[in-house]
């Protein structure tokens, strides 16, 4: 896998040379008039900064990125001279529309603005001061379990896939650098949240995992992105809200607030990007069709998983009291029916409509959450 | 003076809060959406459009009926419901657990988000501290209630 | 190429029945509430910090007791967490702790989460309305952007690479690195956005460079590849940040130099610390990391060629293009690099490599550049 460069350069006297004429003073100025495109560019507006869409001009733009970057396989800057020989980079995605979405600069110039600190930003002194009673508080720290499994896989999928993105796609790779931050960050949240209230960490989640593994290793990034950041993001979007509606402290209900603001960018971002796929290439529909089919299963093995559900009945009831515990199955039924009917919404909205109907899991969902 | 809600004026006063506290609101970070508020009273709706960008309320206005194509989402729900978190706010300083945004429209039982795309509604998630902080300005405020 | 799950959940009857009777009657399993982890109470040590992950380096939850070789765990449980039958294998390829830990890793991450910085409203941009640098200068500092814009995500893309294969248990590890792909990231728009305000846009790629980038992104291990990253090339880099913030033109660009060295130090201290590590902990990798500086070095040699970074430096030092400013151009620039050079070696000397001198060509260039510019009256401190 190591790369070796085309020469020993220690003993190349053009290189030494080259440098020597430099250094006595004669530059050679080959960059002076490099044929590049001028601009002065400035924020349209002063106080939102200076963004990457003030800067969507000309060749140095994304809007005019054209579908198949055939032209550039090293990490030149877009709009930069390209000279001499360049290396290639190994990037297997070159097409547009299998990464980029309409809103990624907005989601990049917001997730910058929108940042906070785990460690400063939550009360955490709180949960010592008015503990909860043990069960509740085993219920969380499976809860945060659970959500840590979820972010690991989150950091992964950017991760994976960023150095084989073509790096004209700046901006997209940007966000997903953003991406792996916001995953870091909620998994420190969640693990932070677990210990610190004094149950330790409970059980990793068999079925959870397997599912996950199952789309973070999908073959093509646009499957694997509409898993990732459709499916899961969308489903853990709905999961921060219940949580955050039915928070038993004050810290827990910070801790969902903050995530869910990371967590809907990422569903949007992955809306986003089926749309943008959909709508440039809608013979891939099929494709993104039989993917579901055969993937969306996994989704289950997420909301069905005891390690999430049970937790889950526990915090939304308040405790392990019969009269409790009937809340909580209610509205956890409540909240998987309201899961699956956003994310359908969300994949018709993206362009596969009626797609609802021909998926497995509404009728499945039903019947589920119809037991309660 | 009290300010009677639900009104622009209400939603002016909030703005000028909001204004008045710029820090907070630039820590949080850009909020860029428009959304609608619908409040029910006695069988009709007054509606309002909310229009934030960067980090201030930029606009309110008070329309007939809200095109759900023109805002990113909408809240709606009965004046009673509205009042209640108002009052909250005031009583305690900000939202307690029961009557935030997120609680109350969670199951659509109380305040009810709808919208036209599905990308429009992640946005008040997307926001979600700052429109809070937005509402939980209203404990500087002396509110009537029609 | 694309894993399966174990199971179909839709064709899982038992999986769906338990679920169905537990949201009908309430009734639970609960076996998770006896996992058998551990349970502590840690405190906030400093409640000006806040809450850190040093707090929590706690028994089985801690860093600290991570063993050199993790054995017990290749899924994506989080460490400490009960491991289940039937987890999948996450497929690591570095389970091994001396092959990537780093003292004081936690606190670089919890440092970089609370430093974030934001290249579009942390920078007054405005200030640079009126400003008219003149074209030497204008042409240069973009050429100098250009540079450092094309560089920059390499240290996004391959550390990127690595994380998902790095064992879920090194979650300081994965979370630092994460930290530094927002930083590299913001680093490359912070110059990219300069370059673009200059009034001269984007100048030269630069192909010696770019193999350069080939060649950190192509490493055989972790900690090759950090050595090569962290400590050569931003060892390198950092030193570039602290002279280009001496010779920045306007106070703009002073403040976007003083804000990516900051981010630059600290990837620097984790490779020196990692470096450290591994030398200490894990030997037999001497000789290794010895022929990836080999290799990384002559690739220093060979950025001697990037004339177009070497002559915008001259500019930028020397204010110009008469004899006088570049003569006095060439003074600085020849300080800087031996600066860079000398930089590198101490550090490779602190990390308790201090017989690389004595092998390194790069070491002989050194020693040959710098008798000749105090030969020439230039003094390196």
């Amino acid at each position: 896998m190591a790369f070796y460069a085309d020469k020993d350069y220690t003993v190349d006297e053009t290189v030494l040379q080259a440098a020597q004429k430099v250094m006595e003073g004669h530059l050679g100025l080959h960059w002076y008039e490099a044929k590049t495109e001028r601009i002065a560019g400035r924020p349209s507006d002063p106080k939102r900064g200076l963004t990457y869409q003030d800067l969507n001009v000309g060749t140095y733009g994304y809007t005019d990125i054209p579908e198949d970057v055939r032209t550039s396989q090293s990490m030149v800057s877009r709009g930069s001279e390209k000279v001499g020989k360049l290396p290639d980079m190994g990037y297997v995605v070159n097409r547009k529309s299998d990464v980029w979405s309409d809103n990624v600069a907005e989601l990049y110039e917001e997730v910058k603005a929108r940042r906070w600190v785990p460690a400063t930003d939550i009360p955490w002194t709180e949960l010592h001061t008015k503990p909860l009673p043990h069960d509740l508080e085993m219920a969380c720290a499976q809860l945060y379990t659970f959500l840590q499994e979820c972010q690991i896989v989150s950091m992964d999928f950017p991760s994976k896939w960023v150095a084989l993105i073509n790096q004209d796609f700046l901006e997209l790779k940007s966000w997903m650098c953003a991406q792996m931050l916001d995953a870091s960050r909620l998994f420190e949240v969640f693990r932070k949240r677990a210990l610190f209230g004094g149950a330790g960490l409970g059980r990793a989640s068999a079925t959870a995992e397997q599912g996950l593994k199952e789309w973070l290793w999908a073959d093509q990034f646009p499957q694997g992105s509409v898993s990732i950041n459709l499916t899961l993001a969308g489903f853990l979007l709905t999961l921060y809200r219940q949580v955050g509606a039915f928070a038993p402290t004050n810290v827990d209900r910070k801790i969902m607030r903050y995530a869910m603001q990371d967590g809907a960018r990422q569903t949007a971002y992955g809306l986003g990007q089926l749309r943008y796929h959909l709508k440039h290439r809608p013979l891939e529909a099929n494709a993104i069709e039989g993917y579901l089919e055969h993937t969306e299963h996994a989704l289950l093995g997420l909301i069905g998983s005891p390690e999430l559900l049970e937790p889950m009945i526990i915090i939304c009831g308040g405790g392990l009291e019969k009269a409790q515990v009937d809340k909580g199955r209610i509205a956890t039924a409540k909240f998987i029916r309201l899961a699956v009917r956003e994310y359908m919404e969300r994949i018709a909205a993206a362009g596969l409509a009626g797609h609802a109907n021909r998926s497995k899991i509404p009728a499945m969902i039903d019947r589920i959450s119809a037991a309660a | 003076m009290a300010i009677s809600f639900p009104s622009t004026e209400y939603f002016e006063a909030l703005k000028a809060q909001m204004a008045a506290n710029e820090e907070k609101f630039r820590r949080l970070g850009f909020i860029d959406t428009t959304f609608g508020v619908s409040v029910g009273v006695n069988g009709k709706a007054r509606n309002f459009v909310l229009e934030f960008e960067v980090f201030d309320l930029k606009n309110v206005s008070e329309v007939p009926a809200i095109d759900l194509k023109k805002v990113d989402f909408q809240i709606e729900g009965d004046s009673r419901v509205w009042r209640e978190m108002i009052e909250n706010i005031r009583r305690n300083g900000e939202a307690d657990s029961s009557h935030d945004i997120n609680t109350l429209a969670h199951f659509g039982e109380r305040l009810k988000i709808v919208y036209d795309d599905p990308d429009g509604h992640d946005k008040l998630y997307r926001f979600m501290e700052s429109i809070q902080e937005f509402f939980d300005l209203s404990s500087k405020l002396e509110v009537s209630f029609n | 190429m694309a894993y399966l799950s174990t199971t179909d959940f839709t064709q899982d009857k038992d999986f769906i029945d338990k679920w169905l009777y537990t949201i009908r009657t309430g009734e639970m399993d609960l076996s998770w509430m006896k996992s058998a982890t551990e349970k502590i109470s840690p405190a906030e040590a400093n409640p000006r910090r806040g809450l850190t992950y040093r707090d929590l380096n706690v028994g089985t939850y801690g860093y600290t007791d991570i063993p050199e070789k993790v054995r017990n765990n290749r899924s994506y449980a989080p460490r400490g967490a009960e491991i289940p039958d039937g987890v999948p294998d996450a497929q690591p390829w570095v389970s091994r702790k001396s092959e990537l830990w780093a003292f004081n890793t936690e606190s670089y991450y919890e440092e970089a989460v609370s430093r974030q910085w934001n290249a579009t409203t942390d920078i007054p941009w405005d200030r640079l309305d009126g400003v008219e640098l003149p074209e030497v200068t204008g042409k240069a500092l973009s050429q100098l952007m250009t540079f450092l814009t094309e560089v920059e995500m390499i240290a996004t893309d391959t550390p990127a690479m690595w994380l998902p294969r790095l064992n879920p248990d090194f979650i300081e590890v994965r979370a630092f690195i994460a930290a530094q792909a927002m930083d590299e990231a913001r680093h490359a728009e912070v110059f990219r956005k300069r370059a673009l305000t200059t009034g001269w846009g984007l100048m030269q790629a630069s192909p010696i460079n770019e193999m350069a980038l080939k060649h950190l992104r192509d490493a055989d291990s972790f900690s090759e590849m950090s050595v090569a990253l962290h400590l050569v090339a931003e060892g390198n880099v950092l030193t570039l940040f602290r002279f280009s913030e001496y010779l920045s033109p306007t106070d703009v660009d002073k403040k976007i130099f003083r804000l990516v060295m900051q981010d630059e130090a600290r990837h620097v201290g984790y490779g020196m610390q990692h470096f450290k590590y591994v030398l200490e902990h894990f030997p037999e990798k001497r000789e290794v990391l010895h022929a990836h500086l080999d290799e990384a070095e002559n690739i220093s040699f060979a950025g001697a060629a990037a004339t177009e970074l070497t002559e915008a430096f001259i500019i930028l030092a020397g204010g110009g293009l008469k004899k006088e400013n570049i003569d006095q151009g060439i003074k600085i620039t020849t300080q800087f690099n031996l600066k860079q050079m000398q930089e590198h070696f101490e550090r490779l000397d602190k990390c308790g490599m201090p017989e690389r001198r004595d092998r390194s060509k790069l070491f002989m260039m050194y020693e040959m550049g710098r008798a000749a510019a105090e030969a020439a009256g230039i003094k390196l401190n």
